[in-house]
């Protein structure tokens, strides 16, 4: 029996052996190459500001898809760059800087536009050598609501911020903001800027982007013993700024002053001075849900750019706290910058100092996903 | 805007002369102004700063615990081929700074600090120090470390961060 099976299995592998080699795998076919089309858009995508902080004149913008966790293109940024995306999301703005010969030569500055559909640049407006080259925030660059205008902040360190059209690729015009810095778009045609004294210069322009009218407000907030973030964060009626120490500043732009709430606080009186926002894009708000979410870290005075531990939660609505969140026993680092997705199923991004950024389901808090260093230092999250 | 430029510019001198705790130092500010001075720079580094604090880290150049650098946002020079009073080689000062108030307990004073940028080369990469105290968002530009101070050199592209002690804070400012 033993040499009947032996045989068996030598005439079984020959067969095998046979076959295999009178049916050998078909060989590849030639391949054709393409460059790759984005999907249709997504309210789960999110554009990852890159300051690439170790050489800064190579800053980018990654498109990164928050279910189905890939990277699905980049838009190039040079250096210190502001970044923004048109009312409709279809436009990529960007403001920045380019020297001659790489990292030196003569400067030029330039707001380029990309289409969101393909990731090209599609024109650019060439910018006098003024822009504000600073952290990023909403207000470095900025499209007017109704996408007419596109607003550059410049400063020398003299402030003041270029009207352009982009539509024609002209500069319109340029308006001296007189010490308050940065373009804080609201409706058609109206600019606003944070000043020194702690108030807020509205500037009104007319239909060819000429300044018909300005308005200084009264003081919002102290600029010595507890300032706001530059880093606003959009309402429904304007924005809302938080302060180093926690307290809301919502201000309403709809009209030609803005109006100002009385601020509420993100922390108790115990907790006040003890925990605190920061880091870099301090707050997101998903506005139909009307909530806010905002890193926050204990500790004092000159931590304000220090990422959370912690993501708290709250309705904007009654100011209740909703949630506190912590990053760190799920593996993440501090927290420098959060958005979150608009739509009825929305998703909590969260860029770390570790420079990975975090998905979470943000009605319930629950991580999702850690897309592991997504460039080299995320520090603004667009959508 | 030029001349709006050098108003605002001068105005922002004046201001940062009169601010904070100085005015002696403003003299020995200008002085040193003059001479080479100004600048820090800025973007932001979020997080950057190395833990270390211990005694030796307070008072060694090449580490963020270093007292002078208590508002600091950038490369060292030190670590950069230069020093925390000069450029690396091959850069520029930049000719505008914002200016930070440390203490050094080596002597229990506070000292005036101008945190100039050295420009014209493109990151150093080297040595990333953030420190905030008593920094303030850039819509206060003589307190704020998230500029770009090379802005307005011929060269802005910005390379790394020195501190320049600009001298002692009078008692009582």
């Amino acid at each position: 029996m033993r040499a009947s099976a032996t045989f068996a299995l030598m005439l079984l592998a020959l067969l095998t052996g046979a076959l295999t080699r009178a049916d050998p795998p078909p060989p590849l076919q030639a391949e054709q190459l393409t460059v790759a089309q984005l999907p249709p858009a997504s309210p789960h995508w999110v554009y990852v500001f890159d300051e690439a902080f170790d050489n800064e004149i190579d800053a980018r913008v990654d498109l990164f898809d928050g279910d189905s966790y890939r990277r699905l293109g980049q838009i190039d940024a040079g250096f210190v760059p502001g970044v923004n995306l048109s009312p409709d999301g279809k436009t990529t703005v960007v403001a920045t800087t380019y020297f001659a010969r790489g990292s030196r030569g003569t400067r030029t500055d330039v707001v380029e536009f990309t289409d969101n559909t393909t990731l090209a640049v599609t024109h650019e407006i060439v910018l006098p050598s003024k822009r504000a080259e600073t952290v990023p925030s909403l207000f470095n660059v900025a499209y007017s609501a109704d996408g007419h205008f596109v607003y550059a902040a410049y400063i020398t360190p003299a402030a003041s911020f270029g009207v352009l059209d982009p539509v024609h690729g002209t500069v319109l015009g340029e308006i001296d903001t007189a010490g308050c810095q940065l373009v804080i778009p609201s409706g058609p045609n109206r600019v606003s800027s944070l000043c020194e004294s702690g108030r807020m210069l509205t500037v009104t322009l007319d239909e060819h982007g000429h300044e018909s009218g300005r308005a200084m407000s009264e003081q919002f907030f102290d600029t010595d013993r507890d300032p706001v973030f530059a880093q606003g964060i959009p309402t429904p009626s304007g924005y809302a700024f938080l302060s180093f120490l926690g307290e809301v500043h919502e201000v309403d732009l709809r009209g030609p002053q803005p109006v100002f709430a009385a601020p509420w606080p993100l922390v108790s009186g115990a907790e006040k001075g003890v925990w605190r926002p920061g880091g870099v894009q301090v707050g997101a708000i998903h506005r139909s849900l009307g909530r806010l979410y905002v890193p926050m870290h204990k500790g004092g005075e000159g931590t304000h750019k220090d990422g959370g531990t912690e993501i708290w939660v709250f309705d904007l609505a009654s100011h209740r706290r909703l949630a506190r969140w912590q990053v760190r026993p799920q593996g993440l680092a501090p927290v420098l910058a959060v958005q979150v997705s608009q739509d009825a199923a929305p998703i909590l991004f969260a860029a770390t100092t570790a420079s990975d950024v975090a998905v979470f389901d943000a009605l319930s808090g629950q991580l999702r996903h850690i897309e592991k260093h997504l460039g080299q230092t995320p520090w603004m999250l667009l959508n | 805007m030029r001349s709006l430029d050098r108003l605002f510019e001068e105005s922002s001198r004046s201001l940062a002369r009169r601010t904070s705790r100085r005015s002696l130092l403003a003299g020995l500010g200008q002085i040193l102004t003059g001479a080479a001075l100004l600048p820090l720079l800025p973007l932001e580094r979020g997080n950057r700063a190395q833990a270390a604090g211990s005694k030796a880290a307070v008072d060694d150049p090449q580490s963020c615990d270093y007292w002078r650098y208590c508002a600091i946002d950038g490369f060292l020079c030190a670590c950069c081929g230069g020093t925390t009073t000069s450029c690396p080689p091959g850069t520029a000062p930049s000719p505008i700074t914002w200016i930070g108030t440390c203490h050094n307990p080596a002597d229990g004073r506070h000292y005036m600090v101008s945190y100039n940028d050295c420009c014209g080369k493109t990151s150093c990469g080297n040595c990333a120090c953030n420190r905030n105290e008593r920094e303030k968002p850039t819509y206060r530009p003589s307190r704020n470390n998230d500029l770009n101070w090379c802005m307005a050199n011929a060269d802005s592209n910005y390379h790394c961060s020195v501190s320049v002690v600009l001298g002692p804070v009078p008692p009582g400012t």
